[in-house]
């Protein structure tokens, strides 16, 4: 047991350690330190205890974000039942299914700031949405979609949801591809329709899938920030129906160079996506005791 | 006989159920597909509109009759979009490269050697994995300006990317599948540990260099918070913040705004479609682990 001491490991390790240190792990405090500062980045940071914090607390706007960013989560189920549906058909062997798969796939490379700027040309008062729905007489005169306090964020969360349904529906693929055949015969011979068999075998064997895929999408939701800024043109949204928590973080950080506010937002922000890892982690380990 | 034209009929009715599923299934891949396609189209289409195509019409027209490059022209000649592009470039290759580089190494010990602090070093970089981007945001944009001073110039947009927490796991995965003899044969050898990594384990994790690099691409490629903080002067923008900066720009031009969008996605999809089966089971392989 008594290895020498040996350099190799650390210098394997300092180029990636340095980079994370200083932009991740400085900055962690460095946010720390802000949120109890009054600091507009131009000047330097001024202790001011904890009234970022209070103000946070009576502003009105910080509260509709976080309910913003809670709505937001809604996201998550509906990717869920989405791509879970899709990737048992597509999982089906039919002629041209690699062409289905490889084209649902598509916007997920595409990029968030291209497909929102298409979205909102599609969504203008003079788009090919009014258009479309206004020649089969849907609508008798064309909607500001856009302008619409309350479809801005379900518009957001559309666009959110067309992003990632390809992203997800691979994820559920590469899952139902490892259930063992045996257990749908067994389901069939227990007298499971072709439906029911997906219910009884399908779903509790993408237990593990649908765990992570709650992760990453309610974290990513959490977090939303380039379908708001798109959709919205970078202004939130009419009566801020489009503010979520990054949204506000980024409008004070670096539109009003309110870096010590921002900070405190960021706090919230970090504690949230905290807890959140923490429950996701328990229901992960708890999945996999079950199994 | 009775029997024998039981199980026919059994049999037939069982191929008429599978064609009424496959074609109910069809339609349902249809309708998703025609979802999915259907914004790409229009904006492709709407790029090659000329002024005498509507944008705006009831019924409305897809199909430009009088198609045109001119909108590409303008938005080229109006917006440095060479620039952009050779930005997104630089920027996306030097990220893939050098982060592939550095976390490659990074997950390498944490695999295979065992020493002092490795536990500790593991659990920080788990607790960084989840530290929201707009949070490090904040510091970063100051350190850019205060201390790295290289506020609007590229290497900003690459410096805080050389390592991500996300890759070293999953290189950390792939290095545990590479079997211990064959480490220990090359330090048998008298191969240096480097040595080792390079010409013995790294040949073997290949496939997993090649997720991180697709990962980190795609990632890079449609980058866009912290870029379009860092990059405020119009020659020094990537695609995706020249894109958006166009937008501003050409905001009662469609045909323009869409000839942007076209530019900034078509590369992105063709390579997508070159490399289909490695783009998927890069982006999705990672799931793993």
């Amino acid at each position: 047991m008594t290895k020498k001491f040996s350099l190799t490991p650390y210098l394997f390790l300092v180029p990636a350690l340095v980079a994370i240190a200083i932009f991740v792990v400085y900055p962690i405090f460095a946010v720390i330190y802000y949120s109890f500062t009054d600091y507009s980045i131009v000047t330097p940071p001024v202790w001011v205890g904890l009234s970022n914090y209070t103000w946070l607390i009576h502003d009105s706007t910080f509260w509709l974000a976080l309910e913003h960013s809670f709505i937001y989560l809604l996201v998550t189920p509906i990717l869920i039942v989405l791509s879970v549906i899709l990737a048992i058909v597509v999982n089906r062997k039919l002629p041209g299914i690699q062409a289905f798969r490889a084209l649902f796939f598509i916007p997920v490379i595409s990029g968030s700031i291209a497909v929102g700027i298409a979205w909102r040309l599609m969504l203008d008062t003079n788009g090919i949405i009014n258009a479309m729905l206004l020649s089969v007489g849907i609508l008798k005169e064309p909607m500001q979609w856009l302008a619409e306090p309350r479809l801005t964020l379900p518009f957001c969360m559309a666009l959110t949801i067309w992003l990632g349904v390809g992203y997800y529906m691979m994820i559920f693929l590469a899952g139902l591809q490892n259930i063992p055949e045996e257990l749908y015969d067994a389901a069939l011979l227990d007298g499971c329709s072709s439906w029911q068999k997906h219910w009884y075998v399908s779903i509790p064997g993408l237990r593990p899938q649908i765990t992570f895929v709650a992760v990453i999408s309610s974290l990513a939701a959490l977090q939303v920030f380039n379908e708001i800024f798109t959709l919205t043109g970078g202004l939130g949204g009419l009566l801020q129906s489009g503010y979520t928590v990054v949204f506000y973080l980024w409008q004070e950080a670096f539109r009003l160079e309110h870096a010590g506010k921002a900070s405190a937002i960021a706090m919230v922000l970090l504690i949230i996506t905290l807890a959140f890892s923490i429950i996701n982690i328990r229901l992960l380990e708890s999945g996999t005791e079950a199994d | 006989m009775m029997q024998q034209a039981q199980v026919k009929n059994d049999h037939a009715r069982a191929v008429l159920q599978r064609t009424v599923q496959n074609i109910i299934l069809y339609i349902l891949l249809t309708c998703v597909g025609i979802v999915t396609v259907f914004p790409f189209l229009w904006v492709f289409f709407t790029s090659f509109k000329g002024p005498t195509d509507a944008i705006y019409s009831v019924p409305p027209q897809l199909i430009p009759h009088d198609p045109t490059f001119a909108n590409y022209i303008r938005v080229w000649n109006f917006l440095p979009v060479g620039r952009f592009f050779i930005n997104s470039i630089v920027v996306t290759m030097s990220v893939v490269a050098l982060n592939t580089l550095f976390t490659s190494l990074a997950a390498y010990p944490l695999a295979k050697m065992k020493f002092k602090g490795s536990n500790a070093i593991f659990y920080l970089l788990l607790v960084t994995y989840i530290v929201p981007p707009a949070l490090t945001a904040i510091p970063s944009y100051i350190l850019a300006v205060r201390v790295f001073h290289y506020y609007d110039h590229i290497q900003a947009a690459i410096f805080p990317y050389l390592a991500t927490v996300f890759n070293i796991f999953l290189l950390r995965q792939a290095y545990k599948g590479v079997p211990d003899d064959l480490i220990d044969a090359g330090r048998v050898d008298g191969a240096s540990e480097l040595r080792i990594w390079w010409n013995i384990v790294i040949p073997i994790i290949r496939p997993s260099l090649a997720t991180v690099a697709i990962i980190t691409f795609v990632e890079q490629w449609n980058n866009f918070f912290w870029p379009s903080l860092m990059l405020p002067t119009m020659t020094n923008k990537t695609l995706q913040v020249g894109l958006v900066a166009l937008q501003g720009a050409f905001v009662s031009d469609s045909r323009g705004t869409a000839a942007g969008v076209v530019m900034t996605v078509v590369p992105m999809i063709i390579f997508f479609l070159v490399l289909q089966k490695q783009f998927i089971r890069g982006l999705t392989g990672a799931v793993k682990g």
